[in-house]
Protein backbone atom coordinates (compact mmCIF):
# COMPACT_ATOMS: atom_id res chain seq x y z
CA UNK A 1 0.00 0.00 0.00
CA UNK A 2 1.11 3.46 -0.75
CA UNK A 3 1.79 5.70 2.13
CA UNK A 4 1.16 9.51 2.04
CA UNK A 5 3.79 11.64 2.90
CA UNK A 6 2.85 15.44 3.65
CA UNK A 7 5.54 17.79 3.92
CA UNK A 8 5.86 19.11 7.09
CA UNK A 9 3.87 22.40 6.84
CA UNK A 10 0.74 20.17 4.63
CA UNK A 11 0.84 18.24 7.54
CA UNK A 12 0.15 21.10 9.95
CA UNK A 13 -2.12 22.88 7.86
CA UNK A 14 -4.01 19.67 7.78
CA UNK A 15 -4.20 19.28 11.79
CA UNK A 16 -5.07 22.87 12.14
CA UNK A 17 -8.11 23.09 9.34
CA UNK A 18 -8.83 19.41 11.40
CA UNK A 19 -8.87 21.12 14.30
CA UNK A 20 -11.52 24.09 13.17
CA UNK A 21 -13.63 21.79 12.05
CA UNK A 22 -13.86 19.20 14.13
CA UNK A 23 -15.39 19.50 17.92
CA UNK A 24 -14.89 17.71 21.02
CA UNK A 25 -12.70 14.16 21.98
CA UNK A 26 -12.64 13.09 17.87
CA UNK A 27 -11.05 16.47 16.95
CA UNK A 28 -8.48 16.11 19.60
CA UNK A 29 -7.66 12.40 18.60
CA UNK A 30 -7.48 12.89 14.72
CA UNK A 31 -4.98 15.97 15.51
CA UNK A 32 -2.34 14.23 17.66
CA UNK A 33 -3.05 11.60 15.29
CA UNK A 34 -1.62 13.80 13.09
CA UNK A 35 1.06 14.83 14.90
CA UNK A 36 2.14 11.81 16.51
CA UNK A 37 2.25 10.39 11.96
CA UNK A 38 4.23 13.41 11.06
CA UNK A 39 6.75 13.59 14.17
CA UNK A 40 7.01 9.49 12.96
CA UNK A 41 7.24 10.32 9.18
CA UNK A 42 10.46 8.91 8.25
CA UNK A 43 12.89 10.53 5.83
CA UNK A 44 12.10 14.15 7.34
CA UNK A 45 15.29 16.14 5.88
CA UNK A 46 13.35 19.23 5.21
CA UNK A 47 11.78 19.82 8.54
CA UNK A 48 12.34 23.68 9.05
CA UNK A 49 12.44 25.79 12.95
CA UNK A 50 8.90 27.14 11.37
CA UNK A 51 7.85 23.88 10.70
CA UNK A 52 8.80 23.03 14.48
CA UNK A 53 7.13 25.76 15.63
CA UNK A 54 3.84 25.48 13.77
CA UNK A 55 3.69 21.85 15.33
CA UNK A 56 4.16 23.17 18.50
CA UNK A 57 1.39 26.12 18.30
CA UNK A 58 -0.57 22.68 16.90
CA UNK A 59 -0.08 21.00 19.47
CA UNK A 60 -0.96 23.85 22.28
CA UNK A 61 -4.25 24.46 20.80
CA UNK A 62 -5.00 21.06 21.05
CA UNK A 63 -4.22 19.91 24.49
CA UNK A 64 -5.53 23.29 25.31
CA UNK A 65 -9.09 22.42 23.61
CA UNK A 66 -9.02 19.15 26.08
CA UNK A 67 -8.34 20.75 29.16
CA UNK A 68 -11.30 23.55 28.63
CA UNK A 69 -13.29 21.82 29.81
CA UNK A 70 -11.86 20.69 33.23
CA UNK A 71 -9.65 23.26 34.92
CA UNK A 72 -9.99 27.21 33.85
CA UNK A 73 -6.60 27.75 35.28
CA UNK A 74 -4.89 25.17 33.05
CA UNK A 75 -6.90 26.20 29.49
CA UNK A 76 -5.38 30.26 30.43
CA UNK A 77 -1.74 28.86 31.16
CA UNK A 78 -2.38 27.11 27.35
CA UNK A 79 -4.00 30.18 26.03
CA UNK A 80 -0.56 32.23 26.74
CA UNK A 81 2.00 29.28 25.79
CA UNK A 82 -0.43 29.65 22.32
CA UNK A 83 -0.19 33.44 22.32
CA UNK A 84 3.79 32.71 22.64
CA UNK A 85 4.73 30.36 19.83
CA UNK A 86 2.37 32.62 17.61
CA UNK A 87 4.46 35.53 18.54
CA UNK A 88 8.02 33.52 18.02
CA UNK A 89 6.83 32.48 15.20
CA UNK A 90 6.58 36.12 14.01
CA UNK A 91 10.00 36.93 14.95
CA UNK A 92 11.30 33.92 12.82
CA UNK A 93 9.07 35.38 9.39
CA UNK A 94 11.06 38.47 10.11
CA UNK A 95 14.46 36.78 10.73
CA UNK A 96 13.90 36.06 7.40
CA UNK A 97 16.35 32.66 7.84
CA UNK A 98 16.47 31.83 4.04
CA UNK A 99 17.00 35.09 2.67
CA UNK A 100 20.10 35.04 5.45
CA UNK A 101 21.37 31.80 4.47
CA UNK A 102 20.99 32.00 0.16
CA UNK A 103 21.56 35.50 -0.50
CA UNK A 104 22.67 38.09 2.32
CA UNK A 105 25.57 35.27 3.91
CA UNK A 106 26.99 33.72 0.49
CA UNK A 107 27.05 37.09 -1.12
CA UNK A 108 29.12 38.11 1.80
CA UNK A 109 31.31 34.99 1.11
CA UNK A 110 31.56 36.34 -2.35
CA UNK A 111 32.57 39.90 -1.30
CA UNK A 112 35.15 38.31 0.99
CA UNK A 113 36.59 35.90 -1.75
CA UNK A 114 37.31 39.15 -4.26
CA UNK A 115 38.52 41.07 -1.72
CA UNK A 116 41.27 38.11 -1.42
CA UNK A 117 42.12 37.61 -5.47
CA UNK A 118 42.47 41.85 -5.60
CA UNK A 119 44.36 41.77 -2.85
CA UNK A 120 46.86 39.10 -3.95
CA UNK A 121 46.47 40.64 -7.46
CA UNK A 122 48.00 43.73 -6.23
CA UNK A 123 50.58 42.62 -4.09
CA UNK A 124 51.52 40.91 -7.24
CA UNK A 125 51.93 43.76 -9.24
CA UNK A 126 53.81 46.01 -6.65
CA UNK A 127 56.02 43.10 -5.67
CA UNK A 128 56.86 42.31 -9.16
CA UNK A 129 57.64 45.78 -9.94
CA UNK A 130 59.61 46.09 -6.96
CA UNK A 131 61.89 43.28 -7.74
CA UNK A 132 62.16 44.44 -11.62
CA UNK A 133 63.66 47.52 -9.90
CA UNK A 134 65.96 45.85 -7.84
CA UNK A 135 67.42 43.75 -10.65
CA UNK A 136 67.64 46.17 -12.83
CA UNK A 137 71.02 47.37 -15.07
CA UNK A 138 71.84 51.25 -13.60
CA UNK A 139 74.81 51.55 -15.80
CA UNK A 140 72.29 53.82 -17.95
CA UNK A 141 71.43 56.46 -15.97
CA UNK A 142 68.58 57.72 -18.23
CA UNK A 143 67.04 54.25 -18.91
CA UNK A 144 67.59 53.38 -15.33
CA UNK A 145 64.83 56.42 -14.11
CA UNK A 146 62.63 55.72 -17.29
CA UNK A 147 61.95 51.87 -16.10
CA UNK A 148 61.61 52.83 -12.48
CA UNK A 149 59.14 56.28 -13.12
CA UNK A 150 57.44 53.13 -15.28
CA UNK A 151 57.43 50.99 -12.06
CA UNK A 152 56.51 53.56 -9.64
CA UNK A 153 53.30 54.25 -11.76
CA UNK A 154 52.38 50.44 -11.60
CA UNK A 155 52.73 50.61 -7.93
CA UNK A 156 50.78 53.09 -8.06
CA UNK A 157 48.33 52.08 -10.36
CA UNK A 158 48.42 48.55 -7.97
CA UNK A 159 47.41 50.49 -4.55
CA UNK A 160 43.52 51.46 -5.83
CA UNK A 161 42.53 47.93 -5.03
CA UNK A 162 42.56 49.37 -1.46
CA UNK A 163 39.79 51.50 -2.05
CA UNK A 164 37.42 48.62 -4.22
CA UNK A 165 38.29 46.18 -0.96
CA UNK A 166 37.27 49.09 1.49
CA UNK A 167 33.94 49.35 -0.59
CA UNK A 168 33.61 45.29 -0.66
CA UNK A 169 34.61 44.74 3.32
CA UNK A 170 32.11 47.81 4.04
CA UNK A 171 29.27 46.00 2.46
CA UNK A 172 30.28 42.76 4.72
CA UNK A 173 30.63 44.58 7.68
CA UNK A 174 26.68 45.96 6.90
CA UNK A 175 25.60 42.39 6.15
CA UNK A 176 26.98 41.86 9.61
CA UNK A 177 25.29 44.27 11.10
CA UNK A 178 21.99 43.01 9.44
CA UNK A 179 22.83 39.54 10.96
CA UNK A 180 23.30 40.37 14.48
CA UNK A 181 20.65 42.32 14.58
CA UNK A 182 17.73 40.13 13.76
CA UNK A 183 19.55 37.60 15.83
CA UNK A 184 19.96 39.60 18.65
CA UNK A 185 16.24 40.64 18.52
CA UNK A 186 14.78 36.84 18.24
CA UNK A 187 17.33 36.25 21.12
CA UNK A 188 15.67 38.79 23.10
CA UNK A 189 12.57 37.85 22.99
CA UNK A 190 13.30 34.21 23.83
CA UNK A 191 12.99 33.58 27.58
CA UNK A 192 15.93 33.56 29.45
CA UNK A 193 15.66 30.06 30.33
CA UNK A 194 18.28 29.61 27.81
CA UNK A 195 20.74 31.28 29.31
CA UNK A 196 20.41 29.12 32.19
CA UNK A 197 21.03 25.72 30.42
CA UNK A 198 24.33 24.82 30.43
CA UNK A 199 26.83 25.08 27.43
CA UNK A 200 28.38 22.16 26.04
CA UNK A 201 32.16 21.66 26.50
CA UNK A 202 32.67 19.01 23.80
CA UNK A 203 35.99 20.51 22.56
CA UNK A 204 35.50 20.32 18.33
CA UNK A 205 38.97 19.40 16.58
CA UNK A 206 39.38 22.27 15.24
CA UNK A 207 39.62 24.31 18.86
CA UNK A 208 41.23 20.87 20.14
CA UNK A 209 43.94 21.76 17.62
CA UNK A 210 44.27 25.76 18.63
CA UNK A 211 44.65 24.89 22.14
CA UNK A 212 47.50 22.52 21.59
CA UNK A 213 49.28 24.54 18.86
CA UNK A 214 48.62 27.71 20.74
CA UNK A 215 46.62 29.22 17.43
CA UNK A 216 45.13 32.64 18.34
CA UNK A 217 45.98 34.65 14.85
CA UNK A 218 46.47 38.08 14.54
CA UNK A 219 45.83 40.00 17.51
CA UNK A 220 43.84 43.54 17.52
CA UNK A 221 46.55 46.62 17.49
CA UNK A 222 47.31 47.30 21.39
CA UNK A 223 46.01 43.81 22.06
CA UNK A 224 49.41 41.21 21.51
CA UNK A 225 53.04 41.36 22.76
CA UNK A 226 55.22 44.14 20.43
CA UNK A 227 58.25 43.67 19.01
CA UNK A 228 59.95 45.16 21.67
CA UNK A 229 58.57 43.03 24.40
CA UNK A 230 59.68 40.23 22.55
CA UNK A 231 63.26 41.44 22.20
CA UNK A 232 62.99 42.64 26.05
CA UNK A 233 61.96 38.85 26.74
CA UNK A 234 64.72 37.01 24.44
CA UNK A 235 67.61 39.68 25.37
CA UNK A 236 66.81 38.07 29.85
CA UNK A 237 67.78 34.65 31.30
CA UNK A 238 64.49 31.67 31.10
CA UNK A 239 63.99 32.56 34.62
CA UNK A 240 60.02 32.40 35.05
CA UNK A 241 60.64 35.09 37.47
CA UNK A 242 62.12 37.50 34.56
CA UNK A 243 59.42 36.50 31.81
CA UNK A 244 56.80 37.00 34.20
CA UNK A 245 57.84 40.53 35.10
CA UNK A 246 58.38 41.06 31.32
CA UNK A 247 54.72 40.64 30.65
CA UNK A 248 53.27 41.97 34.19
CA UNK B 1 78.44 31.18 15.13
CA UNK B 2 79.63 32.98 12.57
CA UNK B 3 77.22 34.78 9.75
CA UNK B 4 77.79 32.83 6.47
CA UNK B 5 76.14 34.63 3.47
CA UNK B 6 76.47 31.37 1.83
CA UNK B 7 74.17 29.16 3.61
CA UNK B 8 71.69 27.89 2.62
CA UNK B 9 67.96 29.27 4.33
CA UNK B 10 64.58 27.30 4.71
CA UNK B 11 61.85 29.66 4.53
CA UNK B 12 58.37 28.32 5.77
CA UNK B 13 55.48 29.57 5.34
CA UNK B 14 52.25 28.53 3.66
CA UNK B 15 50.86 31.98 2.30
CA UNK B 16 53.54 32.48 -1.13
CA UNK B 17 53.92 36.33 -0.73
CA UNK B 18 54.97 36.05 2.32
CA UNK B 19 58.50 33.64 1.29
CA UNK B 20 58.58 36.34 -1.72
CA UNK B 21 58.97 38.70 0.97
CA UNK B 22 61.23 37.20 2.79
CA UNK B 23 63.26 35.79 -0.64
CA UNK B 24 63.88 39.51 -1.25
CA UNK B 25 64.70 41.09 1.99
CA UNK B 26 66.84 37.70 2.48
CA UNK B 27 68.67 38.71 -1.19
CA UNK B 28 69.09 41.95 -0.38
CA UNK B 29 71.07 41.42 2.62
CA UNK B 30 73.36 39.30 0.48
CA UNK B 31 71.76 35.98 0.99
CA UNK B 32 71.03 33.92 -2.42
CA UNK B 33 70.78 30.28 -1.13
CA UNK B 34 67.10 29.84 -0.33
CA UNK B 35 64.75 27.22 -0.30
CA UNK B 36 60.83 27.00 0.65
CA UNK B 37 58.06 25.22 1.90
CA UNK B 38 54.36 25.43 2.57
CA UNK B 39 54.68 23.81 6.17
CA UNK B 40 56.13 22.16 8.94
CA UNK B 41 56.25 18.50 6.87
CA UNK B 42 57.58 19.84 3.75
CA UNK B 43 60.35 21.47 5.79
CA UNK B 44 61.20 18.65 7.63
CA UNK B 45 61.30 16.65 4.76
CA UNK B 46 63.77 18.99 3.23
CA UNK B 47 65.93 19.06 6.23
CA UNK B 48 66.76 15.56 6.32
CA UNK B 49 67.91 15.92 2.98
CA UNK B 50 70.31 19.08 3.21
CA UNK B 51 71.62 20.84 5.73
CA UNK B 52 70.50 24.24 6.56
CA UNK B 53 72.03 26.91 8.28
CA UNK B 54 68.55 28.27 9.40
CA UNK B 55 65.41 28.30 9.08
CA UNK B 56 62.66 30.91 9.13
CA UNK B 57 59.13 29.80 10.11
CA UNK B 58 56.11 30.98 10.55
CA UNK B 59 53.38 29.57 13.35
CA UNK B 60 50.53 28.64 11.69
CA UNK B 61 50.39 26.26 8.79
CA UNK B 62 48.43 23.70 7.72
CA UNK B 63 48.83 20.49 8.94
CA UNK B 64 52.19 20.69 10.93
CA UNK B 65 52.52 23.76 12.09
CA UNK B 66 56.01 25.79 12.67
CA UNK B 67 55.42 25.43 16.69
CA UNK B 68 55.23 21.65 15.50
CA UNK B 69 58.31 22.05 13.33
CA UNK B 70 60.24 23.77 16.20
CA UNK B 71 59.58 20.93 18.21
CA UNK B 72 60.41 17.82 15.94
CA UNK B 73 63.77 19.94 14.39
CA UNK B 74 64.95 19.90 18.01
CA UNK B 75 64.34 16.52 19.60
CA UNK B 76 66.21 15.28 16.16
CA UNK B 77 69.44 14.67 17.16
CA UNK B 78 70.28 15.68 13.49
CA UNK B 79 68.71 18.91 13.51
CA UNK B 80 68.55 20.10 16.76
CA UNK B 81 71.69 22.56 16.44
CA UNK B 82 70.09 24.33 13.32
CA UNK B 83 69.22 28.20 14.06
CA UNK B 84 65.15 28.71 14.38
CA UNK B 85 63.48 32.36 14.00
CA UNK B 86 59.81 31.94 14.02
CA UNK B 87 58.05 34.54 12.09
CA UNK B 88 54.63 34.75 12.67
CA UNK B 89 51.05 37.25 13.35
CA UNK B 90 50.88 35.05 16.59
CA UNK B 91 51.84 37.82 19.45
CA UNK B 92 49.90 36.10 22.20
CA UNK B 93 52.46 35.94 25.36
CA UNK B 94 52.13 32.21 25.55
CA UNK B 95 53.01 31.72 22.05
CA UNK B 96 56.68 34.13 22.87
CA UNK B 97 56.87 31.86 25.91
CA UNK B 98 56.02 28.84 24.87
CA UNK B 99 58.72 28.82 21.45
CA UNK B 100 61.43 29.98 23.88
CA UNK B 101 60.69 26.92 26.07
CA UNK B 102 60.64 24.76 22.72
CA UNK B 103 64.25 26.26 21.83
CA UNK B 104 63.41 28.98 19.01
CA UNK B 105 66.31 31.09 18.70
CA UNK B 106 64.34 34.26 18.43
CA UNK B 107 61.02 35.53 17.37
CA UNK B 108 59.93 38.25 14.96
CA UNK B 109 56.01 39.07 15.07
CA UNK B 110 54.33 40.17 12.16
CA UNK B 111 54.13 42.97 10.13
CA UNK B 112 58.05 43.32 10.09
CA UNK B 113 60.43 44.82 7.94
CA UNK B 114 64.11 44.57 6.47
CA UNK B 115 65.59 46.03 9.67
CA UNK B 116 63.70 43.74 12.41
CA UNK B 117 64.97 40.48 10.03
CA UNK B 118 68.61 41.32 9.55
CA UNK B 119 68.85 42.52 13.39
CA UNK B 120 67.47 39.23 14.43
CA UNK B 121 69.51 37.07 12.16
CA UNK B 122 72.66 38.73 12.85
CA UNK B 123 71.72 37.95 16.49
CA UNK B 124 71.13 34.81 16.48
CA UNK B 125 74.91 34.53 14.80
CA UNK B 126 76.39 36.59 16.86
CA UNK B 127 77.15 39.12 15.11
Amino acid sequence: MHMRRDSPVAALRRAEISRRQTVGNDHDHKNLSLIVEFLQGKGRTNVKLDDIVGLAETMARTLDHSVRHIDVDLHGEFCAITSEISSLRREIYELRPDQMRFERIPEAGRELDVVIEATEEATHEIMEAAEVIMSADDSDPAAYKALVDEKMIAIFEACTFQDLTGQRLRKVVKTLSWIEKRITTLAEKLTSDADAMPISDNETDEERRNREQILHGPQMKGHGVSQDDVDDFFSVSSNQDDIDALFA
Amino acid sequence: MALDLNMPILVVDDYKTMIRIIRNLLKQLGFDDVDEASDGTEALGKMKERKYGLVISDWNMEPMTGYELLKHVRADSGLNKTPFIMVTAESKTENVIAAKKAGVNNYIVKPFNAQTLKGKIESVFGD
